[in-house]
């Protein structure tokens, strides 16, 4: 029992070293770019990515992205500028809204259900 | 006439279950009329396969599927995978290989013969409502109409030797767990009194997650070097249905290995059989009904969607009302307070099986925005990576550790060692990290990847005296399973986290260097083959001014389809791949994309390991 929960302590010590570590990373701009197109569907391709793709459609998105990032505007302007010219569909990462709340929050849902189970399991014995 | 044949043989297979299904209710069969009835009608359905692809063997074009799907100048081998290269011939393989499960079910011995009566009866009903679909929405023995000459040939994407056996393999996966779902709810309607249904499922189950592994791994490997985009996983609709039978069943077979000595989680064994088969028939019916645009989605016909959704909502609606009406009485309470196997396997469960809804949520939930407010989402890789990811992170923890810990007791066996183990890892990771890129996932996959494999390799050696025979092999075998589960997180890692790319416009003749390796593009070629013309770049790959590769990419024009697809040329490394794809020529220069693929044949060499010891397992008795 004792070494379980060292091991357990180690791990999650170890994590948010990590996790603190990258945090103060610095980005650059082909990254952002890189980052941000790979979230970004190409329209005239079949589930490809805008970063993946040659076509002529995602070349040219790169191109605003490349230049939107330049002028100073952040990921999330350029999403929404995105998004208004080709609707939602661009996204791959779909936008917390309304409409995408239950995905979103899903995963969680199920967790949280597994959780009271496993206590309620507990609580029985 | 091949085709009457098919037609002919196909229909009396349905007759011969319907009547055993019917006789079953007023005349108690006696077992050996029983086995001649199903086996007679497994033998005509896969009759009937092999006259359709008689067919196509010898372009019958008069019969109107081969005409539509093939050509007389195919090589052979595509000729004979162009039974299942459509619609219509793939749903005759699927039934197929569903009564070729149910033969092999009919040799079983040593299992109570009503138990065995009952699955195969449920079988014959799974088949009755496939072999209808068939006939009524999409039968492949139609009669061409009019007469012609030369047909119109196959899509050549699915032109590849990797796919012509991808489908078969596939289905003998998800088909398989038909016969599980059989067992399950013929061990319901039996009020659980026979108990070894258990033994024969584990057996049964595994088959069919062996299948799927290996065929899942066909269609990655396959969308790896024919898409030519890079990666081997998209999160496509169609990876994604194919991979929720795939965690359900690992859940299942789980669960199963734990059920081996008592009568442990029957309830949860019993779900898990009902989800993995419908999950595998919504599957089909997404796949098939062309709701999902991919290349598997061959023709969209609604009715043809219909007819599979009412198949599902059948099979799945019976499966989960026997279910819930004849629930099996609880079982002997597992204890979570313990930190054991028991717990970690029941705790891996859940989040196997959370991570498969959250998968099948994603991939509908599209379909779902789309008819209740008309507007258009994606759910894509990125979405997936960000939720299922963190579900799976615990239970691979959970796995590393499964070793140290006991069936029953709360005791934990070598446990110093295993924390030291873990704390040298992580550093040595981590350290090595700071001097290339640093990314947390990276190092986490890293981490638990190797961890993975050496407590599963300090368990093996501590676990067992020396003496090598195969009995040994069956015993270590899940340790084995679990190294190639971390083979694979290494590969799995390395290749999405720390792969590079270049972009180069240049000419025959030019050089360029990438990761000390030296490359020339020799020269650019035009040739052609029998049934397309093939532009191919020639690379030239030295190391230390010495040649080690010469390496051909480029793309394939078909003129029967009018279709261009790419051939990405791989030089394999074990520990990388470079991986080039030859674009457009422009003012004189062509466009090559470079990749670097770290230790992406370890996903390979991963799975390959697993479905090796899926095989082991099944040999086991």
């Amino acid at each position: 029992m004792k070494s379980y929960l060292s091991y357990k302590i180690v791990f999650i010590t170890i994590y948010f070293i990590f996790l603190s570590l990258e945090i103060f990373a610095n980005t650059t701009l082909e990254e952002k770019v890189k980052k941000l197109t790979l979230e970004l569907r190409c329209m005239t391709c079949q589930n490809q990515s805008i970063y993946d793709s040659e076509a002529e459609f995602s070349n040219d998105i790169k191109k605003i992205v490349r230049s939107k990032f330049k002028e100073g505007k952040s990921e999330k302007e350029i999403k929404q500028f995105l998004v208004e010219r080709y609707g939602e569909y661009i996204l791959f990462k779909p936008l917390l809204n309304y409409k995408n709340w239950f995905l979103w929050a899903f995963p969680f849902i199920l967790l949280v259900f597994s959780l009271f189970f496993i206590s309620y399991k507990i609580r029985k014995n | 006439m091949s085709s009457l044949i098919g037609f002919a043989s196909l229909v009396l297979a349905i007759l011969f279950n319907a009547y055993l299904i019917f006789s079953n209710f007023f005349i108690k069969n006696n077992g050996k009329v029983f086995n001649l009835f199903i086996r007679t009608s497994s033998v005509l359905t896969i009759i009937s396969f092999f006259s359709l692809m008689f067919a196509y063997v010898v372009s019958d074009f008069s019969n109107f599927n081969v005409f539509q799907n093939s050509h007389s100048e195919k090589p052979l081998i595509y000729k004979i995978s162009g039974t299942w290269g459509n619609h219509e011939g793939s749903m005759l393989l699927w039934v197929s290989i569903l009564s070729i499960y149910g033969l092999l079910f009919s040799f079983t011995k040593n299992i109570d013969l009503k138990f065995k009566q009952e699955t195969l009866l449920i079988q014959s009903s799974i088949h009755i409502l496939f072999g209808l679909f068939i006939i009524f929405t999409s039968n492949p023995f139609l009669i061409n109409s009019v007469i012609v000459e030369e047909g119109l040939g196959l899509n050549p994407i699915l032109q590849d030797p990797g796919l012509a056996v991808h489908p078969p393999i596939l289905y003998a996966g998800y088909v398989g767990y038909s016969i599980v779902f059989s067992q399950a709810i013929a061990s319901l309607l039996n009020h659980n009194k026979n108990k070894d249904w258990i033994s024969v499922a584990k057996k049964w189950s595994l088959i069919s997650w062996t299948f799927l592994t290996a065929g899942i791994a066909l269609g990655s490997y396959w969308a790896y070097y024919e898409l030519g985009w890079g990666g081997w996983w998209f999160w496509d609709p169609v990876e994604n249905i194919s991979l929720m039978p795939w965690i359900a069943g690992l859940a299942l077979v789980h669960s199963l290995l734990m059920a081996k000595g008592e009568q442990l989680l029957k309830k949860w064994i019993i779900f898990l059989s009902i989800l993995c088969f419908s999950l595998s028939i919504f599957g089909t019916f997404l796949v098939r009904s062309g709701i999902l645009t991919s290349v598997h989605s061959f023709a969209s016909d609604a009715s043809r969607g219909l007819f599979i959704l009412l198949i599902f909502f059948i099979i799945t609606g019976f499966g989960f009302l026997i279910f819930l009406l004849k629930t099996p009485e609880s079982s002997k309470p597992i204890n979570f307070l313990f930190i054991n196997k028991a717990s970690a396997l029941v705790i891996n469960n859940i989040l196997m099986i959370i991570a498969t809804l959250t998968i099948l949520l994603g991939t509908i939930y599209p379909i779902i925005v789309e008819v209740l407010t008309n507007d258009r989402i994606s759910v894509g890789g990125p979405y997936f990576n960000s939720t299922v990811i963190p579900i799976m992170i615990p239970g691979f923890l959970l796995m590393s550790i499964a070793p140290i810990l006991s069936w029953q007791t709360n005791k934990v066996r070598n446990a110093r060692l295993y924390v030291l183990g873990f704390v040298v890892i992580s550093f040595i990771v981590l350290i090595q990290s700071y001097f290339s890129t640093f990314n947390t996932w990276g190092v986490l996959g890293l981490i638990l990847g190797i961890w993975i494999i050496l407590a599963s390799c300090i368990s093996i050696i501590s676990s067992s005296k020396i003496n090598y025979d195969f009995k040994l092999l069956q015993k270590i075998n899940p340790y084995i399973a679990h190294i190639g589960v971390g083979v694979a997180i290494i590969g799995i890692t390395c290749s999405s986290v720390f792969k590079n790319e270049y972009e180069l416009n240049i000419n025959e003749g030019d050089k360029f260097q990438i990761e000390n390796t030296m490359i020339s593009l020799e020269k650019i070629e035009m040739t052609n083959e029998i049934n397309f013309q093939a532009l191919r770049a020639n690379f030239l790959i030295e190391k230390n001014k010495k040649i080690v590769a010469r390496i051909k990419a480029g793309k394939n024009y078909y003129p029967v389809s009018k279709m261009i697809t790419t051939e990405a040329g791989i030089f394999h490394q074990w520990y990388r791949d470079i991986y080039f794809i030859v674009g457009d020529q422009k003012d004189n220069n062509w466009f090559v994309k470079v990749y670097i693929n770290p230790f992406v044949s370890f996903i390979w060499v991963g799975v390959l390991i697993m479905v090796l010891s899926g095989f082991i397992g099944i040999s086991k008795r």
